[in-house]
């Protein structure tokens, strides 16, 4: 209980500090940081668009966030939720616009399964490079995050393309019910928990689970017990990939309707950021993925009210996660007893 | 599709040309790496300079002193890594994408406050990186185009390998920084100041990235653009993990994607889809890497059976 304790502690001052060092940002530019606060949730929860809007953004930031999450629960460091994010996206599209001999009920499932195999499949690359080979994930991730971007940007401006102004797909034939009208929140929230709670639950509870966290924390333990590590890592990835491709998918059929090119920049990582703050952890990620959909959503109305731009919160969210990441701070406590035992002791 | 138009003398300097802010990003990675910290920060560093060198640029008109400032900046942001992964022991991949973000979301910020734009910002008043113009050269068929009018940040890429070669190499400082990335205890045990030395390769690391970006947007371009790095920082990486952390071997590996990407930029002219050819150079580079890593390997275990069988 204690370190739970802890860890919610050291989160909520991580928060507080880096509103505070957004604060000097704000001042800066010579505005009033607490209206540009006040503006900002505002602009995240007051009416139903509003609303609507950050359940919205939260959606996908819950699947990126455990996406990266759990692959890094393995001791993986996986960057490229974003790619397959875009890539469960055009999946979808294509599902959903071409595969509509399928009675309905089938073609929901024919797009989210699409999806999260083709997620798993670009996961899988870096997974296995990385076991077999220690080729540095993070860097392989990041390069083919750019080239997902430009195989769905290429597709829905070529072979998929609406023949419209934007880059875009056709519409699909199957859309996710979106209950907070006019905003885009839809029952693939819903959808997202329940998957959320599954992953929870397997990591916590299962057999699977108890691989996954033998070989994120100490991988020769691992296969001195008999646990394959690679083949376990790998399998995380593909996981996280899988879950990234679902957020790709609930973003087609809940959010636009259709593959918007460029749509994901950006929920991949803010998903990261999300779990990093909290390190990892399955458990916290969720609420501070809603965090950050609040951020996210609240900054428009933010810009719009007072003159500060909107990308502070994105500057606001970097600090977090510089603060978040810094093991020993806030461990202030702890100095100070020990140097009053050393002084006790001298 | 005319070869000869592909492939010609001018592909020489296009390949230099691109592979220069590279070289710049991957030096800044291999300094850190002989230290054994991975520099994912790299590209946020450059983006950083980049930014520091346009403005500092517009409002003075100096370009030298835009670089020397835009270096600062990148210790600066650099400074913020080492503190956080040195005395607060944060994981370094996870502190290197908060200084990532961190300067994307700065530099976008600073843009639309302090310059009033957004997306890009161009302007005349930027002075850039002037070229050196060698006369006598503008006779010689090949040679002149080859060689002449390149930024003097270009030229100096060139010394700045060789300088970090032989400091590396050669010096009593290179020898304890690759003491310490070897093998800290021992080399604490030698008596070398571990921190410190760690601190001093984040540092430098750092000014290099500084200059790496201030190149990017005064010598190879001249504006800014959100996010205009582009992933070359990362590249930067892949290529120090191509060239083991070894300057001339790293450059190397830049050039390859230099050539990548300029055979693309000249491919395009002839139909293919523009996403193919702006793929290329992360395709080539997740290769390059995947195989260099994987012959790596085949050569260590090579190394092991002969000892112990």
């Amino acid at each position: 209980m204690d370190n739970a304790w802890k860890a919610i502690r050291k989160v909520l001052l991580t928060v507080v500090l880096a509103l505070f060092i957004g604060a000097l940002f704000i001042l800066l530019i010579s505005e009033n940081p607490i209206d540009a606060y006040a503006a900002l949730f505002r602009g995240a929860f007051n009416g139903k668009l509003s609303f609507g809007t950050t359940l919205a953004s939260f959606t996908p930031l819950l699947l990126t966030s455990t996406a990266f999450a759990i692959a890094a629960k393995a001791g993986a460091f996986n960057v490229g939720v974003e790619g397959e994010v875009f890539l469960g996206g055009i999946v979808a599209a294509y599902i959903g616009i071409n595969w509509t001999f399928l009675p309905v009920p089938l073609l929901y499932a024919a797009c989210f399964l699409g999806a999260m195999i083709v997620g798993a499949a670009w996961a899988f690359i870096p997974g296995f490079l990385k076991s077999y080979y220690n080729v540095n994930e993070v860097c392989v991730t990041i390069l083919m995050n750019s080239v997902a971007l430009y195989i769905t940007s290429y597709l829905v401006s070529g072979p998929m393309s609406a023949g419209v102004a934007n880059a875009q797909s056709d519409p699909v034939t199957v859309r996710l019910y979106q209950f907070l009208k006019p905003s885009s929140a839809n029952v693939g929230l819903f959808i997202a928990i329940a998957a959320v709670v599954f992953i929870i639950w397997m990591l916590k509870k299962t057999t699977f689970g108890y691989k996954i966290r033998t070989v994120g924390t100490n991988p020769m333990h691992a296969e001195y017990v008999g646990i394959n590590p690679r083949k376990i890592f790998i399998k995380s990835m593909m996981i996280s990939g899988a879950l990234g491709g679902m957020a790709g998918c609930i973003e087609v059929l809940g959010v636009h309707g259709y593959f918007l090119n460029n749509f994901a920049t950006g929920l991949g990582s803010n998903g990261m950021l999300a779990a990093l703050i909290v390190k990892s952890d399955v458990v916290l990620a969720p609420f501070m993925a809603f965090f950050l959909a609040i951020l996210k959503s609240g900054a428009m109305g933010m810009q719009q009210s007072t003159g500060v731009p909107k990308s502070i919160v994105d500057t606001i969210t970097a600090i977090f996660i510089i603060i978040a990441t810094m093991e020993l701070l806030f461990q202030f406590n702890g100095k100070r007893k020990k140097k009053k035992k050393d002084k006790a002791e001298a | 599709m005319q070869f000869s138009n592909i492939i010609n003398a001018s592909l020489i300097y296009a390949t230099f040309r691109a592979s220069t802010p590279i070289i710049y990003a991957a030096l800044c990675a291999a300094i850190t790496q002989q230290a054994n910290i991975l520099n994912i920060g790299t590209e946020g560093i450059m983006l950083v300079g980049a930014f520091t060198a346009v403005t500092v640029s517009y409002l003075t008109g100096n370009w030298l002193l835009a670089i020397l400032v835009s270096m600062i900046a990148g210790m600066a942001i650099a400074l913020i890594m080492a503190v956080g992964h040195i005395k607060y022991k944060a994981e370094i991949c996870a502190i290197g994408m908060g200084i990532n973000m961190f300067a994307l979301a700065i530099t976008k910020y600073l843009l639309n406050s302090i310059l009033g734009k957004s997306g890009s910002f161009s302007d005349p008043a930027i002075v850039g990186i002037p070229k050196v113009h060698i006369p006598f050269l503008d006779n010689v068929p090949v040679i002149g185009e080859i060689f002449n009018n390149w930024a003097i940040t270009e030229w100096f890429v060139i010394i700045l390998v060789i300088v970090i070669t032989f400091l590396f190499y050669k010096t009593v400082w290179g020898l304890r920084l690759r003491a310490v990335g070897r093998f800290e205890l021992a080399a604490q045990t030698a008596g070398i100041n571990v921190n410190a030395m760690k601190y001093q390769a984040i540092l430098i690391s750092g000014l290099i990235g500084g200059l790496a970006g201030a190149h990017l947007s005064l010598g190879y371009s001249n504006l800014f653009t959100e996010g205009m790095t582009n992933n070359r920082g990362f590249m930067g990486v892949a290529a120090m993990y191509f060239g083991n952390a070894h300057p001339v071997f790293t450059a190397v590996g830049c050039l390859i994607f230099g050539f990548a990407d300029s055979v693309g930029a000249r491919v395009q002219a002839y139909g293919v889809p523009s996403q193919f050819v702006l793929m290329m150079p992360y395709i080539i580079t997740v290769l390059v890497l995947a195989i260099s890593m994987a012959s790596k390997k085949a050569a260590e275990k090579k190394r092991k059976s002969s000892l112990t069988v």
